[in-house]
């Protein structure tokens, strides 16, 4: 079902938010923010603060940008559907340069409808939603999206759970619910599936699977005692099981961030530690403990040396990727405890450009730290509770 | 993943002796090879002087490699880091950045006389628009198949090597010189073997345009499906086109890449009736229990598959 909806403010957006350096040259950044209690995303120019508009929703949001950076989707899982919003900043990679198009950021006539999606993965361009209460992945290309004619290709699994898929080439990667208990357990591995939707080989097990990512050739799933590997191979994607060591404390991580410009992950590990993870390396595992329970981490896209984790004492941490230790804290906001609810509003983290963007739902504020200086450089007023958050944009040319 | 080739073993006797002249403390000189042939030449030129990270392994796709953090540590810490350069490493900028490293990025190919990629228009292809010519990087960064090309690599890396280490440079001189004499008898070996071969049953065909200067120095000529990276996928039209020219007997051999998929090959072979002809390695070695794990067996194994699937041998 498509919903058509009005977005007043997007109305008034007359100008692009370029700055241009130089005559043909133009740099573009975005925010887009969802707030925790309202159904609503606001976008931005991250440089000024300045308001490009606001996009009404049926439900609070997830966001996720996609790799290309030229759509925000909205994963409204109370709403039962994803909305898909164009950052209206387009940058084509010409090897040697980069061409930029810049235009008002909009909402897209493009909804996905199903009952309580959550996981969203963009793999090279191709959407993949998993609706839980249906267990139905809907897998649209960004490409269609943007066209406005998001058919999206349904595959059902065998019951509702809490389940992923992720596009895979001319394949599909697809969890498997437990068996038993599959709206209760998390799920117990990955299928793969041909483009007809057979299953090729066997089940590859992974219990308790939750997180993935993808890092330049890689995509990395967690299980229970350690990741699967999945790789484009001949005819098929390769998986394969690699396993915590024993060196590694008790634990797992269940979200995974991928590394951009460098090829690692880095998750979660237990509460008060990330793990940074190079599943090529003989020491595939790095463990960091945090001097606090953790809130959210992101990786730098920009800066490939760094990743960034924000914990429950206010502060935000530079991770240095090559050495593996916090190389720099920095205290932004009071403290928001990790006890209570697991959605409770907190502080969430986004890097574009040369700044660190940090929300601070409780003081209606995003945090901008300078990222060469690891600096706070100034705060961004916003309405309500500003919680989930992406970056978007880049420079090129114009021509 | 990272390979460290750190004892000379590999090296010939003249290399050998003229390394082993060295101290037994001489300091390392720290040097990173951005794949693996640029590897196999820095370690003939280095012998014991050189501690050697290799970074895009044996048969490793340099074109689409994707660095690891381990990677950014190694240049880091690096004296000299020596690359193809011609946009050859695409990852290469990243890691500069990552690593912060102080190292002289040492461009190899420097000095060479470049050649562009083969611009081909194919019979019932639309006119290429404006966008489609909207392209970059059209030199052909592959100039490591030409010996004598390879020759002036070995050059460069003595002169950055003596430049980085002072101390060591008579022995990199030497080394350069040892190992410049049998790339010298291998050019002359591949001229014989090409020689060989009727000169209308020279054209063959390959996953990806890798052996252009290989062809421009030997007289052979290569057809490829995928463009100068192996990255850029190969367009429908572009297949149809090499099939066409396959049925037309303009092609005598097919044959796989050891850092390609071979599925397309394949595919082309399936249709045309023509058998692969076996494995070239274009832009790495093979391990070292394979034919080609160094630059001169590896330029050794392609000529001899080459002929071998030409002539039937």
């Amino acid at each position: 079902m498509l919903l058509s909806r009005t977005a007043p403010a997007l109305a008034l957006v007359i100008a692009c938010a370029a700055s241009p350096s130089r005559a043909d040259e133009r740099s573009a950044r975005r925010l887009f923010v969802s707030d925790h209690a309202a159904p609503v995303v606001s976008a931005m120019d991250a440089a000024t603060g300045e308001k490009l508009g606001s996009f009404d929703l049926k439900s609070p949001a997830g966001l996720y940008t996609s790799d290309s950076g030229r759509t925000v989707f909205a994963v409204q899982r109370d709403g039962n559907v994803v909305s898909a919003i164009s950052t209206g900043i387009s940058v084509d990679d010409h090897g040697d340069h980069g061409d930029i198009e810049v235009e008002a950021p909009k909402l897209l006539d493009a909804d996905v409808t199903g009952k309580k999606p959550v996981h969203f993965v963009d793999h090279h361009g191709e959407i993949a939603l998993f609706f839980d209460d249906e267990g139905i992945a809907r897998i649209v290309s960004e490409k269609a999206v943007l066209d406005g004619r998001p058919s999206a290709r349904e595959i059902r699994t065998a019951s509702p759970h809490h389940g992923v898929a992720i596009a895979f080439g001319s394949h599909t990667l697809m969890t498997e619910p437990h068996p038993e208990k599959p709206v209760e357990e998390l799920p117990v591995g990955i299928n793969v599936l041909d483009s007809s939707g057979a299953r090729v080989g066997d089940l590859h097990e992974c219990p308790d699977l939750h997180g993935e990512a993808t890092s330049g050739n890689i995509t990395a799933i967690a299980c229970a005692k350690g990741l699967l590997i999945a790789k484009s191979d001949k005819n098929s994607p390769r998986i394969d099981f690699l396993a915590y060591p024993d060196s590694l404390p008790e634990g797992k991580s269940t979200t995974l961030a991928g590394g951009r410009g460098l090829q690692y992950f880095l998750g979660n590990f237990g509460p008060s530690a990330v793990v940074l993870i190079d599943p090529e390396a003989e020491d595939a595992f790095r463990l960091i403990e945090l001097p606090a329970r953790r809130v959210h981490f992101a990786v730098d896209p920009v800066r490939p040396k760094f990743a960034y984790v924000f914990t429950e004492d206010g502060r935000l941490h530079q991770v240095d990727v090559l050495a593996g230790t916090i190389a720099q804290s920095l205290s932004l906001t009071e403290p928001y405890s990790m006890d209570g609810h697991w959605s409770d509003p907190r502080p969430r983290i986004a890097v574009g450009g040369d700044s660190i963007f940090v929300t601070d739902p409780l003081k209606s504020t995003i945090h901008v730290v300078d990222a060469a200086s690891f600096a706070k450089a100034r705060d961004i007023p916003v309405d309500g509770k500003p919680f989930n958050i992406v970056a978007v944009g880049g420079s090129g040319e114009t021509h | 993943m990272n390979r460290k080739f750190r004892i000379a073993a590999l090296l010939g006797a003249a290399t050998l002796m003229s390394a082993t002249a060295l101290p037994a403390s001489a300091a390392e000189l720290k040097v990173v090879a951005s794949f693996s042939i640029i590897g196999d030449f820095a370690q003939n030129v280095g012998g014991d002087r050189i501690e050697l990270t290799t970074l895009v392994g044996p048969d490793g796709d340099a074109h689409v490699y994707e660095p690891k953090p381990a990677d950014a540590v190694a240049m880091a810490g690096a004296d000299v880091v020596l690359v193809n350069g011609l946009q050859f490493e695409g990852f290469l900028q990243r890691l500069v950045d990552a690593s912060a490293t102080k190292a002289s990025i040492v461009e190899l190919a420097k000095g060479v006389e470049t050649i562009k990629m083969q611009e081909e228009h194919h019979e019932g292809e639309e006119e290429a628009s404006e966008e489609a010519h909207h392209h970059h990087g059209d030199i052909d960064p592959h100039a490591f198949q030409s010996v004598p090309n390879a020759e002036i690599y070995v050059k460069n890396i003595a002169d950055a090597f003596c430049a980085a280490d002072a101390g060591g440079c008579q022995t990199y001189q030497a080394n350069a010189m040892a190992y410049t004499a049998k790339l010298k008898a291998l050019d002359e070996e591949v001229k014989a073997a090409v020689a060989s071969i009727p000169a209308d049953k020279r054209t063959i065909i390959t996953s990806h345009d890798a052996f252009g200067y290989f062809a421009h120095q030997y007289g052979v000529a290569f057809l490829a499906p995928e463009g100068i990276s192996t990255e850029a996928e190969a367009s429908a039209a572009d297949v149809a086109a090499l099939i066409r020219q396959v049925r037309d007997d303009k092609a005598s051999a097919i044959f796989v890449e050891n850092v390609t998929n071979p599925r397309l090959v394949e595919q082309i072979a399936a249709e045309t009736g023509l058998k692969v002809g076996g494995t070239l390695f274009s832009d790495a070695l093979s391990d070292e229990s394979g034919p080609a794990s160094t630059y001169i067996d590896m330029m050794r194994s392609n000529i001899a598959t080459i002929r071998g699937a030409i002539l039937g041998s």
